[in-house]
């Protein structure tokens, strides 16, 4: 969930933060993504903005799911008592949730209709509703109401489908580990290397929801009956035993678990999406590199198991018996077609071993992270086969399968690639940061080797870093157009004809083609960041 | 198909050299056996120098007798361009020297490999559908496909690089459906069943290489508001310009 961003990640985070909501806003978001996590009093000495203005940018990015707060407890200075203090912390991976939120609406749309939908895309535009919230915007004068019913049934359609879930605390409490904690995880620490949780990742973990209440919708939530919410409140500050003194931000958000009213607050999981999203990017790959029937197996497997899978990266499909993915696979028509032993050839096809005697517990688990992997690789390949031509191709994919130093003169040979050549494209290459390059020397420094190499998580770095700046740039060139041709683009319909409606057109083509390339590029972004 | 190279060229009848050898001085004698000793790897006429340890124009004088009475000769060295490579005349240089069999006068044949790489696509493609090198190779041989000698390596060596243009996949045989000819686990080749990758890719491009961003040589230097800015790219002007 926590990556730390790039600089044009960042950059492109901030784009989007300030076109959506003002540029006051993106200046405290900014502040976070560079500083990390800070507290009130440095945000606004780093933003030099009034406190009002940085506590009301920190509400807006809070109801959005931009930033999560959380306190801590510092010693006091010369023996005085402990400090607690409020952190703000962004989150980088929601804010650029938000160029996606097509996508979101789309899944919602195709699986649960337009009603459904309408509720969703509330929840997306306000960040945080209570139900209550919801249904008087259902109610609205205005608008052609449906039956309570009706939203109340969409509603938990949206909730069981795990689309939407509540929010998690405002403001949890790290407490500091005891003595006993301390000493526990120095021993620990001696023989394992698991490195420790950062603040960020323990605060994220202490905010969300237990399972058992994240989609739990009882019908007395409809009426929000303050004394059943405790489970969101779990600020643990009130079992610390802590007087906190909150300042005017704090006392204005402490309760954004549930709202003023008391009422549980309601979000999209955006885990929820991506994991979806995760799923079709591997289907597609796989019917592209495979074939069409390998794809309808892992559809099945992934549909079948989606529930039971502990987190979004799950790196290998859980494990699920032949007669049960037979079960799933004909539930769809292209699957209806395929008997067992054709299930079993594209279950090998997808990487998965063969029991010697099959029918006797036959599981099958499918390796999610190589089927991405292969992806991503696609993707890296044809950007090096357009930039350095179809020789460096070669080149590069010898080096990356050969995932050590390679040297020139075996490159030349294994490539069939002239070894003047070789050394140009390899030079080339190295000076753009695509590959890693070692001098060797003999003979007391009389002979000097070059050896190369591809160095994977660097590279993929990088890579992941120009498509960020892509698609800032995508953005702004957006903006642009539509600034340059604002009146073409409010052009009333029956005005385009001969030379306007011409340029209209040229208008709605340009809008079409940047719009429909953010959101391929995006896939990509998913694929390298988020899957 | 035709295959440029002529080893043949490079053969030399043993013959009695002890006529050639009679006049000889001692250096020359030196030097000739230091080559021959080299035997097909041949030696670098640095090297040379440093090992006969001979003046320059005694070394010289040496080197242009032993090759005027085709005691030695020159070859080429695929290694380096810089400097010369020495050979007794009776012995044929090394594959290290060469190149080995895909080079023709130090430079790689890209006729022949292509050539090669064509016909082995389409057997795969149209014939054996699932090989493994071994398998390609006998089909070679069985249809008398190419005149010449050609090995199992050698074939292999043709398809791995295949691989590498995204041209044929390398897959393990499961045994499985069109695999059952195949010994489970072996290495074997098949066309790209969804497409590929590539100029002939039927798959869907790549995102980056769909927008001017994704393969710019300018994007370190292009920033919002800087010289180069996407507000006044010319890739994308040439891009949006429907
Ligand atoms: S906007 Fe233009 S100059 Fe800038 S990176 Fe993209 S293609 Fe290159």
């Amino acid at each position: 969930m926590l990556t730390t961003p790039s600089q044009h990640g960042i950059k492109l985070a901030v784009n989007l933060i300030s076109s959506y909501f003002g540029d006051i806003v993106a200046k405290v978001c900014e502040c976070l993504l560079r500083k990390g996590t800070l507290p009130l009093v440095q945000i606004i000495q780093f933003t030099e903005l009034t406190k009002q203005n940085a506590v009301n940018s920190l509400l807006v990015l809070i109801q959005h799911n931009c930033v999560q707060a959380f306190a801590t407890q510092t010693e006091g200075k010369f023996g005085g008592a402990p400090r607690i203090s409020t952190q703000y912390m962004a989150l980088f991976d929601n804010i650029i949730h938000h160029l996606r939120f097509p996508k979101f609406i789309a899944i919602v749309n195709e699986d649960l209709g337009k009603e459904c939908e309408e509720i969703f895309v509330w929840l997306l535009q306000d960040g945080r509703l209570s139900v209550n919230d919801i249904l008087e915007r259902h109610k609205e004068p205005s608008r052609n109401s449906t039956a309570s019913d009706a939203f109340h049934e969409c509603f938990r359609k949206l909730v069981n489908a795990q689309y939407v879930e509540r929010c998690p605390a405002h403001e949890p409490f790290l407490a500091p580990p005891t003595e006993e904690e301390i000493a526990a995880k120095k021993r620990a620490a001696k023989f394992t290397k698991k490195v420790e949780d950062t603040i960020e990742v323990r605060a994220l973990a202490e905010a969300s929801p237990m399972d058992s209440v994240r989609f739990l919708l009882e019908t007395d939530t409809w009426t929000d009956d303050p004394e059943q919410k405790s489970n969101d409140d779990s600020s643990s500050l009130a079992a610390a035993g802590e007087k906190r003194k909150l300042d005017a931000l704090e006392s204005g958000t402490k309760d954004w678990a549930t709202n003023q009213k008391k009422e549980v607050l309601w979000r999209v999981n955006f885990e929820e999406f991506v994991r979806r999203l995760r799923h079709k990017s591997c289907i597609e790959n796989v019917r592209a590199r495979l074939d069409a029937g390998a794809a309808t197996v892992l559809g099945a497997v992934l549909e079948a198991t989606r529930r039971t899978e502990t987190k979004v990266k799950v790196e290998n499909s859980v494990p699920l018996s032949i007669d049960d993915i037979m079960e799933e696979v004909i539930k769809s028509e292209e699957g209806r077609t395929m008997n067992s032993d054709r299930v079993r050839a594209s279950l090998a096809q997808l990487g998965c071993d063969m029991p010697s005697i099959t029918g006797i517990d036959e599981t099958y688990s499918i390796d999610l992270k190589r089927i991405l992997e292969l992806a991503q690789i696609q993707e890296v390949e044809s950007i090096v086969l357009k930039r350095y031509g179809r020789e460096a191709c070669r080149i590069f994919k010898l080096l990356l399968q050969a995932d050590r130093v390679v040297e020139t003169e075996m490159i030349s040979k294994d490539t069939f690639v002239d070894k003047k050549d070789a050394a140009t494209i390899l030079h080339q290459m190295w000076k753009d940061d695509y590959l890693y390059m070692q001098v060797m020397e003999k003979d007391k420094g009389k002979q000097k080797y070059l050896l190369w190499a591809v160095k994977k998580p660097v590279l993929w770095q990088h890579i992941l870093d120009d498509m960020y700046h892509a698609a800032l740039n995508l953005r702004l060139r957006s903006a642009y157009e539509q600034e340059k041709d604002k009146e073409i683009a409010q052009l009333p319909r029956e005005k385009r004809e001969g030379e306007l409606g011409k340029r209209f057109e040229k208008w709605r083509k340009i809008r079409l083609v940047l719009e429909s390339s953010l959101m391929k590029l995006d896939d990509a972004i998913l694929l390298f960041n988020d899957f | 198909m035709s295959r440029v190279q002529d080893t043949m060229a490079l053969k030399r009848k043993r013959g009695d050299q002890s006529l050639l050898t009679q006049s000889l001085g001692d250096a020359d004698h030196n030097v000739l056996n230091i080559i021959k000793g080299k035997e097909g790897r041949g030696i670098s006429s640095g090297e040379l120098k440093k090992v006969s340890n001979l003046p320059t124009t005694q070394f010289n004088k040496s080197i242009k007798t032993l090759v005027a009475r085709q005691l030695i000769k020159e070859v080429p060295n695929i290694k380096t361009s810089w400097g010369k490579h020495y050979m007794g005349a009776e012995f044929e240089p090394s594959a290290e020297l060469t190149g080995g069999y895909w080079y023709a006068d130090g430079k790689l044949d890209q006729e022949l490999i292509n050539s090669f790489k064509k016909i082995c696509f389409q057997i795969l493609q149209q014939k054996l559908k699932v090989a493994t090198a071994e398998g390609v190779h006998s089909f070679f041989i069985k249809r008398k496909l190419y005149n010449g000698e050609i090995s199992r390596d050698q074939i292999a060596e043709i398809l791995r690089s295949m691989v590498l243009d995204n041209q044929i996949v390398e897959v393990k045989s499961t045994g499985l459906e069109e695999y059952h000819s195949i010994p489970v686990g072996e290495v074997c080749y098949r066309c790209a069943t969804g497409g590929g990758l590539g100029e002939t890719s039927k798959t869907k491009t790549g995102a980056m290489v769909s927008i001017p961003c994704g393969v710019c040589p300018n994007i370190r230097l292009c920033t919002p508001d800087g010289v180069i800015s996407p507000t006044n790219c010319v890739y994308y002007t040439k891009w949006l310009d429907f």
